[in-house]
C-alpha cells in the first residue's frame, strides 16, 4: 500500500469517525453501555478485579456484539443509500482501501466505546472493593488489576472481530430493513445460536469430544469466553489449562474473513 | 491526441475504472491529460444492456468530445440512467465497452452526479468536498471550488441545512473536483425552481468551457437545447443524435421541441418532458454564448 493509498484509507476513516461522534444515536448507545456496565459493577460490589471480570463477562458477551453491530451495520449501507458509494468508485479509491478505512474510523470509535467504561469501572476496586483488593499482587494465582486488563484486551478484540462482522453485513444488505434483519440475526446467532449449535453437534455426535476445542474456537463468542476464562480466571483457580490456540485462530478468522467478505462484495449489487 | 492510457470498462472481473490495482496494472506514466479541445474523450461501441428478458439498450455506439456538452433526452424508463452507469463504470454492460482516453492512471477519470444526491448529514459543505479532495492524488482548492459553484456564503452550512437546489451545487462540486476529462450529471436540474435550474445549466456550460466532456441526462427541453449535441434514447436506441439544430432540420419542425416531440410520437407526457419545462422559459446559456 502506497502513500497515497494510506492517504485515501485515512480520509476514509476520518470521515466515518467524525459521522460517529456526530450522531447522537451512537453517543446515546455508547452512553447506555457505560451505564450498563457501571451499574453492574456497583451493584455486584466489585470486591475483587477478578470478580469483577465473572461480573461482566456475560453481558459484555451480549452487549458488545450488540453495540458493534450497532455501529457497523450501516456504514457501507448508508453510503449506497445516498448514491455517495457510486461518487466514491468515481475516484482512485480501491475496494479495500474504502472497507478498511470505513471499518478503522468504525471500530476505532467503537473501542472508545467499549474501552472507556469497562477501563473506569476497574477504579472501583481499589475504591470501594473489599480488604483482598487492597493489595496489588503480582503472583499469577491473586487477584490483580493485570489480569482485569486481559480482560479489558480480549474485549477490544472481541468488539473488532464483531466490527468486521458488521462491515460484511454492512456491504451485503440490500436495504435498511434488510441490514437491520441480517445484524439482528447475526446478533442472537453469536450470542446464543453457535453455542446452542456446538451443543446440539455434540449431542448428536456430529462434533466428536475431541474437536470440541476446535468446534468453541469457530464460535466467536465461545472462543472470546473461553480465552478469558483461560487467561483470567483460570490464572488463579490453578486450573488445567487449554490451548488458546483455537480460539485466537477462530477470532483471526472470523475477523479476516469478514472483512475479505465485505472487500470483495462492497463494490457489487443496487442497493435501495 | 490520445497519450494518455487507455481505460477500456468492460474488463470482466473489474468493472470498475477507479480501482488502484486496475491503475497499477495500466502501467503509465502519472503525466497529465493533455488538453483536447473537441478531441474524443469517450468512445461507446456497441454497448448492450439487459435486465433479465428486458433489453434496457442494445448495441449503442457515439462519442463525446472534450469541450462539449452532451444531452441525453428520451422518455422516462428509456434507459438514460443505465446508459449513464455503464458509461461511468458502475455497471459492466453485457456487450460492448467504453473506452476513455487521455487520462493518467492515478487521475480521477470521470466525474458523477447522481439523480438525488446526498451527503453525510451532519458534515459541511466545506468537510464534504475537503473529504472527497482528500481521495485525490492532487492538491485540490476547496474553496475555490466552493465558490465556483456559487456555494461560498454556505460553506460551514451542514448538508442537512441545505435546500435541494443548493444540495445539487454541492453535488457538481463534487463531480468536478480533481478536473476528470468526464463528467456525468444524472438530471442536474430535476425538481428545481428556473432560477436554480438556469445557473446550473450556466455552471454545465463553464464546465465545458473548461475543457471537460459534459453527458447530462435531463428532460428539460430549454437545457438540452443549449448542448453542443443530443442523443435521443427511445426504447433502448439512440433514435436521433446530433446538434439541436440538426434535430430540427431532420424533422421539419419549428423548434427544438417540436423536434423532439415529432420523433418521440407527439406526446410530450410519454416523451417524459414536462409540458411547462418543455417551453424554454427561462433563458439558457449556450456553448457559443448567451441564447434562449
Amino acid at each position: 500500500m502506497n502513500r497515497e493509498s494510506v492517504d485515501r484509507l485515512l480520509a476514509v476513516a476520518g470521515r466515518e469517525l467524525a459521522t460517529v461522534v456526530r450522531t447522537r444515536a451512537f453517543l446515546a448507545l455508547a452512553g447506555g453501555f457505560a451505564v450498563v456496565v457501571a451499574a453492574l459493577a456497583w451493584t455486584a460490589g466489585a470486591v475483587g478485579y477478578v470478580p469483577l471480570v465473572l461480573d461482566l463477562l456475560t453481558p459484555v458477551e451480549v452487549l458488545v456484539p450488540a453495540l458493534a453491530l450497532a455501529f457497523g451495520y450501516r456504514t457501507v449501507l448508508g453510503d449506497a443509500e445516498r448514491g455517495e458509494l457510486d461518487v466514491i468508485r468515481t475516484y482512485p479509491v480501491s475496494r479495500a482501501t474504502y472497507v478498511l478505512g470505513a471499518y478503522l474510523g468504525r471500530a476505532a470509535a467503537l473501542l472508545v466505546a467499549v474501552i472507556v467504561p469497562l477501563s473506569a469501572v476497574a477504579l472501583l476496586v481499589p475504591l470501594f472493593g473489599g480488604v483482598g483488593t487492597t493489595v496489588v499482587a503480582s503472583h499469577a494465582a491473586s487477584d490483580s488489576p493485570v489480569l482485569y486488563l486481559r480482560f479489558v484486551v480480549l474485549t477490544a478484540a472481541f468488539a473488532l472481530v464483531v466490527m468486521a462482522a458488521a462491515m460484511a453485513v454492512s456491504t451485503n444488505a440490500r436495504s435498511s430493513r434488510a441490514g437491520v434483519a441480517v445484524a439482528v440475526t447475526l446478533g442472537v446467532a453469536l450470542v446464543v445460536g453457535f453455542d446452542a449449535g456446538i451443543v446440539a453437534g455434540l449431542v448428536g455426535g456430529v462434533v466428536p469430544e475431541g474437536a470440541l476445542e476446535l468446534a468453541l474456537g469457530l464460535s466467536p463468542n465461545s472462543a472470546f469466553r473461553g480465552l478469558v476464562l483461560e487467561s483470567v480466571v483460570g490464572g488463579v483457580a490453578g486450573a488445567p489449562s487449554t490451548s488458546p490456540v483455537p480460539s485466537v485462530l477462530g477470532l483471526l478468522a472470523w475477523l479476516a474473513g469478514a472483512l475479505a467478505v465485505a472487500t470483495v462484495t462492497v463494490w457489487s449489487g443496487e442497493r435501495r | 491526441m490520445t497519450d494518455g492510457p487507455t481505460q477500456e470498462y468492460d474488463e470482466p472481473d473489474e468493472p470498475t475504472r477507479t480501482d488502484d490495482e486496475a491503475n497499477e496494472s495500466t502501467g503509465a506514466g502519472d503525466e497529465p491529460a493533455e488538453s483536447n479541445e473537441r478531441a474524443p474523450v469517450v468512445e461507446v461501441e456497441g454497448l448492450s444492456h439487459a435486465f433479465g428478458d428486458v433489453d434496457v439498450f442494445s448495441d449503442l455506439s457515439f462519442s463525446l468530445e472534450a469541450g462539449s456538452v452532451t444531452a441525453l433526452v428520451g422518455p422516462n424508463g428509456s434507459g438514460k440512467t443505465t446508459l449513464l452507469r455503464a458509461v461511468l463504470g458502475l455497471l459492466e454492460p453485457d456487450e460492448g465497452r467504453v473506452t476513455l482516453t487521455g487520462v493518467g492512471p492515478t487521475d480521477r477519470r470521470v466525474g458523477y452526479l447522481p439523480q438525488r444526491p446526498q451527503f453525510r448529514p451532519t458534515f459541511t459543505v466545506a468537510e464534504t468536498l475537503q473529504f472527497y479532495a482528500d481521495l485525490l492524488d492532487r492538491e485540490v482548492d476547496v474553496p475555490g471550488i466552493v465558490d465556483r459553484v456559487g456555494l461560498s456564503g454556505a460553506s460551514d452550512r451542514r448538508v442537512d441545512a441545505l435546500s435541494g437546489g443548493m444540495t445539487r451545487l454541492l453535488g457538481i462540486g463534487q463531480a468536478v473536483l480533481g478536473d476528470p476529462p468526464l463528467v456525468v450529471l444524472d438530471e442536474p436540474t430535476g425538481d428545481l425552481d428556473p432560477r436554480m435550474t438556469e445557473y446550473i445549466f450556466e455552471l454545465v456550460g463553464e464546465l465545458a468551457d473548461d475543457g471537460m466532456a459534459v453527458l447530462l441526462a435531463t428532460h428539460n427541453l430549454a437545457g438540452a437545447e443549449a448542448a453542443d449535441s443530443v442523443l435521443l434514447l427511445d426504447h433502448g436506441d439512440v433514435v436521433a443524435e446530433g446538434s439541436p439544430a440538426d434535430f430540427v432540420a431532420r424533422t421539419d419542425a419549428e423548434d427544438f421541441r417540436g423536434a423532439f416531440l415529432a420523433l418521440t410520437g407527439g406526446d410530450a407526457a410519454e416523451a417524459g418532458v414536462d409540458a411547462d419545462r418543455a417551453t424554454p422559459t427561462v433563458s439558457v446559456r449556450t456553448r457559443g454564448g448567451d441564447g434562449e
